[in-house]
């Protein structure tokens, strides 16, 4: 009897268990249990490339790895195994042993205090430096000498060398050309969640373009941690970022690169930025601003270096801007290039202040103003012009507003409202003063007049496509607005062509197969209570081949220190090598023949077994 | 009792034991084929992942050969590699390259004609 009510007891309690199991517990122990088996595992897309025009790879991304540790599977060996990881990983081993103890960490749900078994030992990881972790790792003994080990040495000897150090994908943002390019590329940073985020340049402005879509993987996992593909619930694939092309040319920036590196050695500025243009389309073939910085490694650049000069500084543009009000004037039909103007031997009093030139000239035609870059001869045009008239111009030529070029932190530059101008303001701003503009607005402003009058927006990306090449969106040459007629353009391309002749301020701009038309600009250098003495900003803006423009190049100085300071005498020889490289690399047809240059019968060409003299 | 004596009850009796049979190996067919579809499902599912890990290697590696072959063919690069090799390679010159102008429409035409018969041949026929 007693054993039957035993029995009895034991059935109801294992009745009472099944019960508990199946029916009382059942949600909390089914979640349990699919906690332990199922896993979601997010996907990331590759981000973006962004290649030049001509295809070439300037920004890529590669797949990396975050080498990771579970101490708990290390037992007493974390010595050994930092002294395997520290020349691998390239960390200090005390450091990595520090890493590699057992910590308590509480729980973030309930607080609880847990093992911790995921410690990050190394970010960017490579594939390769990887594969030759896994080498060291399953060759490596231990310490465990013995010939036949124990069970649980053999397990031990499985955890070190195969579970213990296990990896997380990654990716790494890879600049092959490195420093080139790399105010227009920007570089990227990490965001919140360890995704990348583009923290300026093209890698910024593009961010969710470049980015991609997040896919996941809903699936099961056996009791050895290997996927169970046939239980897999949901599979989305991410879907890549889009590629970025930009009207970049490498080759072309490659060439204006090494050239402000040779000027920055023998003029030793604070900066020196340079820019070329498409003038019919307003396309960017190359922009540089020296000093730069190497995007794989940003942070190891001062931030000055990572800023891009041309759109983000803004300066008094000197007498590269007479090109604005002598356009205007022209356009106005207020003057014509034969007009004259006495320019006061170099000393004209205006508004009780006293106005000088760098020489002294007396009667000057308009285009000798230009040619000469007579102060006087510009403030004269500007009188003449009127300030409405002068403010309108600098309105539509682009000036005190933002280009609405493809790049992040464009400013607007500084042009005062006709309600704050002074007296004296109708004289000043001619010659490029009481005014600021970014390099960006000034080279645009020539490539108007190269253009025949009809201002481009400049555009620096050409197109997004996603990796098989199909084009998801495309940005076409756009023009802003026709600024002077196309008959005033011809008249000023007509008057900065003498510029590069022996009369004029840039005689070294001068090309030897192509006519060059442009603008010298020296401008002092504002600071605090006014101009710094002895210091200027230098430049030079030009365009060839001058009647039938192909490239528009601008070089603008900061600070030259040696070898002059006059932008005739720093930039004009800059914009020369890069104008005879450029073509030479566009294989622009030359206007003038090669005789003129070589002497005649110096010209071989070796043509299918015979030989041609010229 | 002749009919009796034909149903000869101890005798085995194959048809129900053909039936038996057949319906124990039909059962014990599906289990085993049961178990042989998913021992093919989990090893096609082995394989399936296996391939994945290895395209995946390969996509990886084709990255990283990318990456080498842009930062070779980067003009730094190559610039670098000219003079490491000291051949003395340079763009070409405006003096060394050769233009050749296109022949007007109206020459290739005239080119493209007959030569007209000499003076003479007319009056050979005569």
């Amino acid at each position: 009897m007693g054993l039957a009510l035993l029995l009895a007891l034991a059935l109801g309690a294992l009745g009472w268990r099944l019960v508990d199991l199946q029916v009382i517990r059942h949600e909390e122990l089914s979640a349990l249990a699919r906690s332990n088996t199922r896993r979601v595992l997010v996907r990331e897309p590759r981000r973006g490339e962004i290649r030049d025009i001509r295809g070439n790879l300037l920004a890529t991304t590669l797949p990396v790895f975050t080498v990771c540790c579970d101490p708990t599977l290390l037992g007493d060996r974390h010595t050994e195994m930092a002294r395997v990881l520290a020349p691998l990983l390239k960390t200090n081993e005390t450091f990595l042993i520090g890493k590699l103890k057992p910590r308590v960490v509480r729980q973030a749900d309930n607080g609880e205090p847990v093992f911790d078994k995921h410690v990050v030992l190394k970010h960017k990881v490579r594939v390769e430096e990887w594969a030759r972790i896994q080498s060291a790792l399953t060759n490596q003994s231990f310490g465990f000498a013995s010939a036949k080990p124990t069970r649980a040495e053999r397990t031990q000897l499985l955890n070190l060398r195969h579970k213990a150090i296990f990896t997380e994908d990654d990716q790494l943002r890879v600049y092959p050309s490195q420093a080139l390019a790399a105010h227009v590329l920007g570089y990227v940073g990490a965001g919140d969640d360890g995704e990348m985020i583009g923290v300026e340049g093209i890698e910024r402005l593009f961010n969710s373009k470049l980015n991609g879509v997040r896919g996941w993987l809903a699936t099961e996992k056996d009791r050895r941690g290997r996927e169970l593909v046939s239980l897999r619930h949901q599979d989305v694939e991410p879907r890549d970022g889009l590629n970025v092309v930009l009207t970049i040319d490498a080759g072309l920036q490659h060439i204006v690169e090494s050239e402000l590196i040779e000027a920055m050695k023998k003029h030793t500025p604070v900066s020196v930025s340079a820019t070329v243009v498409r003038p019919r389309t307003g396309e960017i073939m190359a922009m540089a601003t020296l000093p730069n910085f190497d995007p794989n490694q940003p942070g190891a650049f001062p931030a000055d270096s990572r800023r891009n000069r041309v759109v983000m500084d803004q300066h008094e543009p000197g007498s590269t801007f007479k090109i604005v009000v002598v356009s205007g004037a022209l356009n106005d039909r207020t003057v014509s290039l034969a007009d004259r103007f006495d320019c006061e031997h170099g000393r004209f009093i205006y508004a009780g202040r006293a106005l000088s030139d760098h020489e002294s000239y007396g009667m000057l035609s308009v285009e000798s103003i230009i040619t000469k870059s007579s102060n006087i001869g510009a403030a004269k045009v500007g009188i003449k012009m009127g300030e409405p008239s002068l403010y309108k111009y600098i309105h539509d030529f682009g000036f005190g507003q933002r280009t609405g070029i493809q790049i992040p932190g464009e400013i607007s530059g500084t042009v005062h409202p006709l309600s704050r101008w002074n007296k004296l303001s109708i004289s000043r701003i001619p010659m490029g003063h009481e005014m600021d503009a970014t390099p960006l607005q000034m080279v645009m402003a020539m490539s108007a007049i190269a253009n025949q009058g009809r201002l481009m927006r400049p555009a620096i990306v050409s197109r997004l496509e996603d990796a098989e090449g199909r084009v998801a969106s495309e940005f076409r040459p756009e023009t802003i607005r026709q600024v002077i007629s196309a008959e005033a353009a011809r008249q000023m391309v007509t008057a900065l062509k003498t510029v590069v002749s022996p009369e004029g301020t840039a005689v070294k701009a001068k090309l030897d197969l192509y006519t060059v038309a442009g603008k010298t600009g020296t401008a002092q250098k504002a600071g605090h209570g006014g101009y710094l003495p002895g210091k200027y900003f230098s430049s030079f803006i030009g365009f060839f081949p001058a009647d039938k423009p192909e490239l528009c190049i601008s070089v603008v100085f900061d600070e030259p220190k040696v070898g002059g300071y006059y932008g005739g005498q720093t930039a004009a020889p800059v914009f020369k090598n890069i104008a005879e490289r450029a073509a030479n690399y566009l294989n622009i047809p030359p206007e003038r023949h090669v005789s003129a240059i070589v002497p005649a019968g110096k010209l071989h060409a070796k043509i299918s077994g015979g030989s041609a003299v010229r | 009792m002749a009919a009796n004596r034909k149903i000869q009850s101890a005798a085995v009796r194959f048809g129900p034991l053909l039936k038996a049979f057949l319906l124990c190996l039909l059962l014990g067919g599906s289990g085993i084929g049961f178990v042989w579809q998913k021992q093919q499902i989990h090893q096609l599912g082995l394989q399936i992942k296996q391939l994945e890990t290895t395209l995946a290697g390969h996509r990886a590696a084709n990255r990283q050969r990318a990456d080498t072959l842009a930062y070779q063919r980067s003009p730094r690069a190559l610039d670098a590699r000219v003079r490491e090799l000291n051949l003395g390679l340079m763009p070409p010159r405006p003096e060394n390259i050769l233009r050749l102008s296109e022949p007007s429409s109206a020459a290739v035409t005239q080119r493209a004609e007959p030569p007209s018969p000499p003076s003479g041949g007319a009056l050979a026929r005569k």
